[in-house]
């Protein structure tokens, strides 16, 4: 068995119009590996190309150029299906069913047989939240209930793959961390998650790796921490005497004094505990030390706008 | 099978929860039952041929007006609305996602035709004192048509809009209601070049011919006498299976071509 739940070689995906000859390439030479069992942040700004990847991984549109994989599997085989799932951004299920008939309806569409069907669907209601409302329509669900419903809709298989296109855009923060928490359980439980979101401050708190799309590039891939690393450590001290300033300029931190208190920002902490030893030497008093980790919304901007290739 | 009929089952659904086709079965239901009272406006026609014709008249505009809303928008709905898909990243098959739309309209149809059928059932028995049998016969073939009909706008339905289409089928449709009286017509007229009859033929061969299905006239009449009505009804319905097929066919090679 393939360590890969993922992976493309060279995906190209072209969209000509029917009288147009000018075509659009959404996806370029696309390389992409998402190992089993981590959960992979797939980012990118709007019009970048990761719903177009998500749906090449699916078999809804075909690939131009190249090839996609899924499971070790050649992408859209419907027996591979089986062991996939996914979550259309903004789900839409057919709204007269209750929540409990729209996950009957996608258990049958595997063929789960009864009594197992709906013991599986009881069980996916309580594990959302939503057993209570299990006999209401889903027009009458508010966009929290969808999304959870659309969760469930994707675990009725137990899939070993579950790609999730913004599965917590336009929640409340309950709903949003609810999510949250499920989406960090199915790792746990060895799950492999792919995620198109643009809430990066839950790709960077849940994700192990992410990758960084724009204009149809890969522009940025790799590990959270090893991507974020090059942050700071802010150190502000009070009543510091000038001749103790050259030696702490000597560590090669950024010094500046304001309001008569010195700022030094320090590159790593091993520098830090020097300027403090230093700021303590000469009598002046520490007020504060902070770290300040780069965030991955900085990565972002970053790579977007300053055009940093991977 | 299990998905095809998952999928047949939730178009059902959502179709018979439809208000605009509730609205033209409740209308078609209502014209059929009040039929008897324009017995005096009959003029000399007879109650039977007001009744039945009347009530066929409905029975086959509500089917074909009720198979067009259904089909022509169900592939791009599904498309628009991103239902799709849901059930294309399950473990389904395009053709039986094709297929079990095709059978949630045909068992929508069915339904509505049991509910006219029965409803003009009672309409003729109260108004004639009779009951009829070869109204049955009739109210399948229309539901043949229905159902050929509802087949053929799914076709169109897996590559143009929904406004398309509706121009499309309603077109074939009437072509196909047409095109057999006239090539008869045509063929009968030795003025008519093989220019202008070879083009009428082919579009006849190509067509679905909807007017073999058509067959109210002798039920209404019973001085127009089908030599062999079992025989012509089993033909006509083999023509419609096989030409249905043939359009569930095409249907499924398009759509396992079409991207979303």
């Amino acid at each position: 068995m393939s360590d890969l739940a993922i992976r493309t070689v060279n995906l190209t995906k072209r969209y000509s119009g029917l009288w147009s000859k000018q075509a659009v390439e959404a996806v370029k030479n696309l390389n992409l590996e998402v190992y089993r069992g981590e959960i992979f942040g797939f980012l990118g700004p709007n019009g970048a190309g990761k719903t177009t990847t998500i749906k090449v991984l699916l078999g809804i549109i075909y690939p131009t150029e190249g090839e996609a994989y899924v499971l070790g599997q050649p992408a859209g085989d419907p027996k591979n299906h089986y062991k996939i799932s996914y979550l259309p951004e903004n789900p839409y299920f057919y709204d007269y069913m209750t929540g409990r008939e729209i996950l009957t309806f996608y258990a049958k569409l595997f063929g789960i047989p009864e009594p197992e069907r709906s013991k599986r669907v009881n069980e996916l209601l309580d594990r959302v939240g939503l057993l209570r409302a299990a006999d209401q329509t889903l027009r009458t669900y508010s966009k929290g209930m969808l999304q959870r419903i659309g969760l469930a809709q994707c675990l009725i298989n137990d899939p070993e793959l579950l790609i999730l296109d913004e599965p917590t855009a336009g929640l409340d923060p309950i709903a949003h961390i609810d999510i949250r928490d499920t989406i960090l359980e199915l790792r746990n439980q060895g799950k492999t998650l792919f995620i198109s979101s643009h809430q990066l401050s839950d790709v960077e708190r849940v994700c192990d790796r992410v990758a960084i799309l724009n204009k149809g590039v890969m522009v940025q891939l790799g590990r959270i921490e090893e991507l974020l690393a090059g942050g700071h450590v802010e150190v502000i001290a009070d009543k510091v005497p000038d001749n103790a300033l050259e030696p702490i300029r000597q560590l090669g931190g950024k010094v500046s004094l304001h309001d008569g208190r010195l700022i030094v920002e320090q590159p790593d902490n091993g520098s830090v505990d020097r300027v403090i030893d230093i700021v303590r030497a000469a009598g002046g008093h520490i007020v504060s030390v902070k770290p300040y980790r780069r965030s991955l919304e900085d990565l972002f901007v970053e790579t977007i706008q300053g055009g940093t290739s991977a | 099978m299990n998905a095809t009929l998952a999928i047949a089952g939730a178009t059902f659904g959502e179709a018979v929860r439809k208000r605009i086709l509730l609205v033209i079965l409740l209308v078609a239901l209502l014209i059929i039952l009040i039929s008897p009272a324009f017995e005096p406006f009959a003029g000399g026609r007879g109650a039977r041929t007001l009744i039945l014709g009347f009530g066929f008249g409905v029975v086959q505009l509500a089917g074909t007006f009720i198979a067009i809303i259904l089909c022509t928008a169900m592939i791009p709905l599904e498309i628009e609305r991103r239902t799709i898909y849901t059930i294309l990243s399950k473990p389904v098959q395009r053709y039986q996602f094709v297929l079990g739309k095709f059978l949630g309209a045909v068992g929508t149809l069915g339904f509505v035709y049991l509910m006219m059928g029965l409803v003009l059932l009672i309409a003729s028995r109260l108004a004639l004192g009779e009951f009829d049998p070869k109204i049955i016969g009739g109210l399948v073939m229309f539901f043949f048509q229905s159902s050929l009909l509802a087949a053929v706008a799914l076709f169109f339905s897996t590559f143009v809009s929904p406004l398309v289409n509706y121009f499309l089928s309603g077109g074939v449709f009437l072509l196909g209601n047409l095109l057999s009286s006239f090539l008869e017509s045509i063929q009968r007229n030795p003025e008519v070049t093989p220019l202008t009859r070879i083009p009428v033929q082919l579009l006849t061969i190509i067509l679905p011919n909807f007017a073999s299905f058509n067959v109210q006239n002798p039920i209404i009449n019973p001085e127009q006498v089908l030599t062999d009505p079992t025989a012509y009804t089993v033909q006509t319905i083999a023509y419609g299976v096989v030409y249905i097929a043939l359009l569930l066919i095409a249907s499924m090679l398009i759509f396992n071509q079409r991207e979303m």
